[in-house]
């Protein structure tokens, strides 16, 4: 018979009393806002609570959200995936090749109906399923399978989550994200290409600590980690309120920190936790590295090029075209078009101007 | 008769790879190796502007994360006649040498390890005897009999929970794993510890990128500016903290990496240093430069290709040239307009769908007909194997005495001849050893960083052909690469200031395509060919070859 | 050129408020077009200099932000002056619902634009084009809010934007948002051309005092214009405007 640790296991196991571990769901049932027997439940519930299975799929995908994923320094990811969550199918790291992987997964899904969690990095292909196969399965019927009884999804990354770059024009597979192909499940979009480690294992620690998804924006994502523009956390922000732009890579302004607002710093319409957590444990991010934010973290940001212009070209116009080009533009041709008109008025309308208005009341 | 299995997915691996061969009498006696997943992003790149490019191809992979960037730029910068500053070259080999240090390690512990490392077994093992191993074999401070506990005892609870995670349906307790339980407690150990060191090496991109994955590169150079006097550019800590993290790497490398390696090949050479050698062809495009990327005879890995594993002649590549490397579709799931009998130069190439294949869910692909997403890439009607073995081969071949050096220090060490080399543990063991390399190179490319900056050279950016203005109506430009995986190249034509036709030929194309018209198979098909079988229901030792490549499909097919 | 000794009528067209509005509105766009070109462009007027000793472009910003608010309850004033003000500024006037004022759509394009055909118009308000024009403008108004106010919700706590942030995940993102509000300003500059243009050749051709009659509120009808206009009032508004 398998033996699964509960969380009061665990703890015990990492030599924690009892009396300690009491205490604790009384603080989080404090935390949590719950009357004073709600630490009753809590204990209850870790007591008797298997790790969260997990099940993590790759569809299209470049596995840089696995990669992001394994940096996560708080907590660490051999501490969620050895003691917090059971990653129980995930192809870069599992054991297991072949029909004894797709084994893995459906065991899962017999064992825990509606207590596993399905994470997804990578788009879906509609334009023909077979653009993205597994076992001979494509990632639709592999999806659909999996989410009819799981109790959420976690959308990785903006593939999972908008499309990113497979599904930029011309999407030549009709690739889409999770929460245009299934329906019924709640879906966390934690957005970036690829999202932040810290992020990631956030929202994961979040679903563990909390038990139910965090609070979502509109368009899916966490607010915890995306409800700031990177430029209002933006530590270049003073410059920008100060008008002192950085004009060209490495120009004076570069190798002082100005704004990177000309070089087309997408920070401004950018919803991201960039420049608060930024990346790899703190180090840095890509304004502070010199890079205008390219916008990763928005949907269809790939279609909003180029990425060393402020706005998007306008469709249609060729990449340099900008709406002032061509608001100058019509702004040119109207004025031609008014000296025309008032030339022509001179000429055609010439009665009215000069004589008495009632001779020419009579249509002509 | 011989028995067909089916192994997909390849795990371990980045992406969508499905192999099937065929088993007579214990040995593999022909292999399938097919790309399932497809992105088309070669078509999206078409009327987009060049100096966006590098943000497209980036995500072509998530686990070579840089080096499609890197590869774009000097495309770009080819075909517009750029040549980038000094401090912007150095910048790009320290990216791209961080990301071949964390890359190999990565592979070696988190996708490689389990085809040889029991990690059932190491739950029987004694920790005092491991550690006198560990300490006998290495001066790593982290090999004391409570340590080695501390990490069964944590194995051991995982066990018992019944919830196996990534463990669960491993090959545990198959007969061709050899090493005793105390060493494959070692490398449980090592395992958990490369899984969190991994992570601190990155931080080089951080630095000059601004994250990992997918940092930031620029055309013309690099987007960090150094200002040794502000806060806010590359400074003296910025500096210092790339340099500790590089001598950290070598810490790592020479304590854990290479002495694990060894200890492995060492159970397993009499027989896997003469399994999986496959093709007998291999190229290398040579990377590092250190007089300019313009000048290949500077690099640090030399360009060039050895053909029927004959070292003592190296030809010369010459990537523009109409005849030398071609892509095949006739397996492929594409069309060419001049039909499927044809080899496309990549300036001319053309990526266009055509799925024949069986509808999902499908058991069993027809070999007789288009079965993979990978274009099949040739060298003058050859197949190449690129990778780790291809360069250092190549750099033995040069006789370039550093290469010399480790190679022959290691074979000695091992008691192998040359040839053991051309096997699924050669290639195992040239990944190790050129990590070796890398870590040394990396602190000499640092060194000369620092001395530009103190001479007072602090450019970073060539900006004179930044404005599309300035560019010709058409131009056509090659960047190669060696990423971590092989020889990479892109192709790009230019016109109107956007791109008109971008095409990537990838390391993981040389290696897991499907067959070409003359029925010549690629490296991995190559290389499976005569592998032993034990059980046909638990294929590890597909694994081992497979795995030795360290496949990764998103590159290939893109 | 000859004096016109037509009898003429005095009336009473825009009300002061209609004037107010009017006036502050211009100045508003005239604002918000110069600092949203300059926020899309930023001059780059400093160098070499720390961020702590400017706020220019804070400013810029912040006068974009005071017209931006003055501008909305501006229009929302004169949404509700179109409920109960005089005849010429009522909201029927600007929403072509009845065949009259689409066959006077016509006849100014014909009259006006394309001077094929001469004769007067008759509207002693605004012609129904005209009037059509500002419906679409006031609807580019709304969407301006909208795009403006919604990008702005993210960079404020105050009550008014928030009921604007719905707007932006109703377009994709902040992208999307910011690309509409920058592009609609020039629909606003080519409006704007267009319209004084207009009101001068109106002047020029129709001589009934109508630049003035937006400081002043006077407009000088010909009598017989007057009177038809009279007659048909009934008809066209249920409350005959006030002389
Ligand atoms: C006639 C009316 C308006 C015009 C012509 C106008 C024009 C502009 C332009 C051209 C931009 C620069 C866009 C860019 O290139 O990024 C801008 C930015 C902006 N406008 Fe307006 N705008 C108008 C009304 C409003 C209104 C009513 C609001 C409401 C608050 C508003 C809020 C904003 C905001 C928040 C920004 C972004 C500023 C920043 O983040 O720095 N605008 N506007
Ligand atoms: C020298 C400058 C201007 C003059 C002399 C002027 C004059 C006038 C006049 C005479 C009318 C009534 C015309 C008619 O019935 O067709 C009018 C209406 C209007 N004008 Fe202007 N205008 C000026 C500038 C502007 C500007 C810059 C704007 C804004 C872009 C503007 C927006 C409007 C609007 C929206 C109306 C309709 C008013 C209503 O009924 O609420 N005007 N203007
Ligand atoms: N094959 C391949 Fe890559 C590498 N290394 C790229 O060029 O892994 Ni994703
Ligand atoms: S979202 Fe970006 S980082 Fe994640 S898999 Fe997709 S391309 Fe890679
Ligand atoms: S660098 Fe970008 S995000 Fe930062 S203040 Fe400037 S525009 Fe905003
Ligand atoms: S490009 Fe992405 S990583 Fe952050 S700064 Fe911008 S959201
Ligand atoms: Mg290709």
């Amino acid at each position: 018979m398998e033996k699964r640790p509960s969380y009061y296991q665990e703890v015990k196991g990492k030599g924690i009393a009892r009396r300690d571990f009491l205490k604790f769901c009384t603080t989080m049932a404090a935390f949590l806002g719950l009357e004073a027997n709600g630490a009753g439940q809590i204990a209850n519930a870790l007591q008797t609570k298997p790790r969260l299975p997990v099940i993590w799929f790759h569809f299209q995908e470049c596995t840089c959200c696995s990669e992001s994923f394994i940096r996560s320094s708080h907590p660490l990811v051999a501490d969620i995936v050895l003691n917090k969550i059971s990653l129980d199918y995930q192809e870069t790291l599992m054991a297991a090749s072949g029909f004894q992987a797709e084994e893995a997964y459906q065991a899962v899904m017999k064992k825990y109906p509606g207590q596993y969690i399905v994470m997804v990095e990578g788009s879906i292909p509609t334009e023909n399923e077979a653009y993205c196969c597994i076992g001979g399965r494509s990632a639709l019927q592999i999806l659909e399978e999996a989410v009819a009884n799981c109790m959420a999804v976690v959308a990785w990354g903006n593939c999972a989550s908008s499309g990113c770059v497979q599904a930029a024009s011309p999407n030549p597979t009709g690739a889409k994200p999770v929460h245009e192909v299934i329906s019924g499940k709640p879906v966390v979009n934690v957005q970036g290409c690829p999202p932040i480690a810290d992020v990631m294992a956030g929202v994961v620690v979040h679903l563990l600590t909390f038990g139910r998804i965090p609070q979502l924006d509109s368009l899916g994502r966490p607010k915890a980690f995306y409800s700031r523009r990177v430029h209002d956390t933006c530590y270049r922000r003073a410059s920008f309120d100060a008008g002192l732009f950085v004009e060209s890579f490495d120009d004076e302004g570069a190798k002082r920190g100005y704004c990177l607002y000309k070089m087309g710093c997408k920070g401004p319409v950018t919803y991201n936790s960039c420049g608060i957590i930024k990346w790899n444990d703190g180090v840095s991010y890509p304004i502070q590295s010199g890079h205008p934010c390219i916008g990763c973290s928005e949907k269809g940001f790939w279609d909003n090029g180029p990425f060393y212009q402020h706005l998007p070209s306008v469709a249609g116009f060729g990449i340099e075209t900008t709406a002032d080009k061509i608001g100058l533009g019509l702004g040119v041709l109207t004025a031609a078009g008014m000296a025309a008109h008032a030339i022509t008025t001179n000429i055609r309308k010439h009665k009215e101007i000069t004589n008495e208005p009632e001779t020419n009341l009579k249509e002509s | 008769m011989a028995e067909r299995i089916v192994i997909d997915p390849i795990t371990r691996i980045e992406g969508h790879l499905r192999v099937e061969i065929e088993v007579k009498d214990g040995f593999v006696t022909d292999a399938f190796s097919a790309g399932t997943m497809v992105r088309g992003i070669e078509t999206i790149l078409k009327g987009r502007d060049p100096r966006d490019a590098w943000a497209f191809v980036g995500r072509v992979c998530g686990v070579c994360t840089s080096t499609h960037s890197l590869t774009s730029v000097r495309t770009v910068e080819n075909a517009l006649g750029i040549s980038v500053p000094p401090n912007a070259e150095l910048i790009r080999n320290l990216m791209a040498n961080a990301l071949y240090i964390q890359d190999h390690v990565v592979h070696f512990y988190a996708l490689h390890a389990l085809d040889w490392v029991d990690v059932v077994s190491a739950l029987s093992a004694n920790p005092a005897e491991s550690s006198r191993i560990a300490q006998s074999i290495s001066a790593w401070p982290k090999s004391s009999v409570g340590y080695f506990t501390d990490v069964q005892n944590q194995v051991k609870k995982f066990v018992e929970s019944g919830q196996l995670g990534i463990f669960a349906n491993g090959y545990w307790g198959h007969k061709a794993y050899k090493l005793p339980p105390e060493v494959n407690l070692i490398a449980v150990a090592h395992y958990l510890e490369a899984l969190e060191w991994q992570k601190e090496l990155v931080k080089v991109h951080t630095i000059f990128g601004g994250k990992n994955p997918h940092p930031n590169y620029v055309v013309g150079g690099v987007p960090c500016s150094i200002n040794i006097d502000e806060a806010n550019a590359i400074n003296a800590e910025r500096l210092a903290f790339v340099g500790q993290l590089f001598q950290d790497a070598k810490v790592f490398v020479d304590q854990v990496y290479i002495p694990d390696l060894l200890a492995v090949a060492t159970y397993y050479k009499s027989d896997w240093g003469a399994i999986g050698g496959g093709l007998t062809n291999y190229m290398s495009f040579g990377d590092f430069p250190t007089n300019g990327y313009n000048h290949p005879e500077s690099f640090k890995m030399p360009r060039g290709v050895i053909l029927n594993r004959d070292l003592s002649k190296i030809h010369e590549i010459k990537a523009e040239d109409q005849d030398e490397i071609q892509e095949f579709i006739n397996n492929s799931w594409y069309e060419y307009s001049k039909g499927d009998k044809v080899g496309l130069h990549p300036w001319e190439g053309e990526t266009k769908f055509n799925y024949t294949g069986p509808k999902p869910p499908y058991k069993n692909l027809d070999f007789s007909q288009k079965y993979s997403w990978v274009k099949t890439p040739r060298w003058k009607g050859l197949p190449m194997e690129v990778g780790p073995l291809s360069r250092m081969l190549v750099g033995y071949a040069s006789g370039l005495p550093e290469y010399k050096e480790v190679i022959e220090s290691t074979l000695k060490a091992l008691d192998v001849p040359v040839t053991a080399l051309f096997s699924t543990l050669g290639r195992t063991a040239a990944r190790g050893l050129e990590t070796k390399l890398v870590c040394g190179w990396a602190l000499e490319f640092y060194q000369q960083l620092l001395d530009n900056i103190k001479n007072g050279d602090s450019r970073t950016m060539n900006n004179e052909k930044w404005e599309p203005e300035s560019w010709p109506k058409m131009a056509k430009g090659i960047g190669l690469v060696e990423a971590p995986r092989g020889a990479l190249s892109h192709f790009i034509v230019i016109e109107d200031k956007k791109i008109a036709n971008y095409q990537m030929v990838v390391p993981t194309t040389w290696n897991a395509s499907p067959r070409d018209l003359n029925g010549q198979r690629s490296a991995y098909e190559a290389a499976l060919i005569g592998t032993p079988i034990a059980d046909p229901k638990n294929p590890l030792e597909v694994l081992r070859t497979i795995h030795s490549f360290d496949p990764c499909l998103a590159c290939a097919v893109h | 050129m000859k004096s016109r000794s037509v009898p003429l009528r005095e009336v009473y067209v825009w009300e002061l408020p209609v004037r107010i509005y009017h006036w502050i509105n211009a100045l508003c766009i005239l604002a918000l077009c110069i600092t949203g070109y300059i926020i899309g462009n930023p001059i780059a007027v400093m160098k070499g200099t720390e961020a702590y000793q400017n706020f220019w472009f804070g400013n810029v910003r912040f006068i974009h932000f005071v017209a931006a608010f003055l501008f909305f309850f501006n229009f929302v004033f004169r949404t509700y002056w179109g409920f109960v003000g005089n005849e010429y500024s009522r909201w029927y006037n600007f929403i072509p619902l009845k065949k009259s004022q689409w066959i006077e759509i016509l006849e100014v394009i014909k009259v006006d634009v394309l001077q094929v055909k001469h004769k007067q118009i008759d509207s002693i308000g605004h012609n129904s084009l005209a009037s059509f024009i500002y419906f679409i403008t006031f609807l580019m108004f709304l969407l301006q809010c909208l795009t403006g106010f919604g990008m702005y919700a993210a960079m404020s706590t105050s009550y008014l934007p928030q009921l604007f942030a719905w707007f932006v995940p109703f377009l994709g993102g902040d992208i999307a948002v910011r690309q509409i509000h920058h592009i609609l300003m020039w629909a606003f500059i080519l409006f704007a051309i267009v319209h004084v243009y207009l009101v001068f050749y109106h002047d020029y051709i129709e001589r009934r005092g109508i630049t003035s009659s937006m400081i002043g509120g006077w407009k000088f009808i010909e009598e017989d214009v007057a009177l038809r206009n009279d007659d048909s009032a009934t008809s066209t508004s249920p409350k005959k405007g006030k002389k």
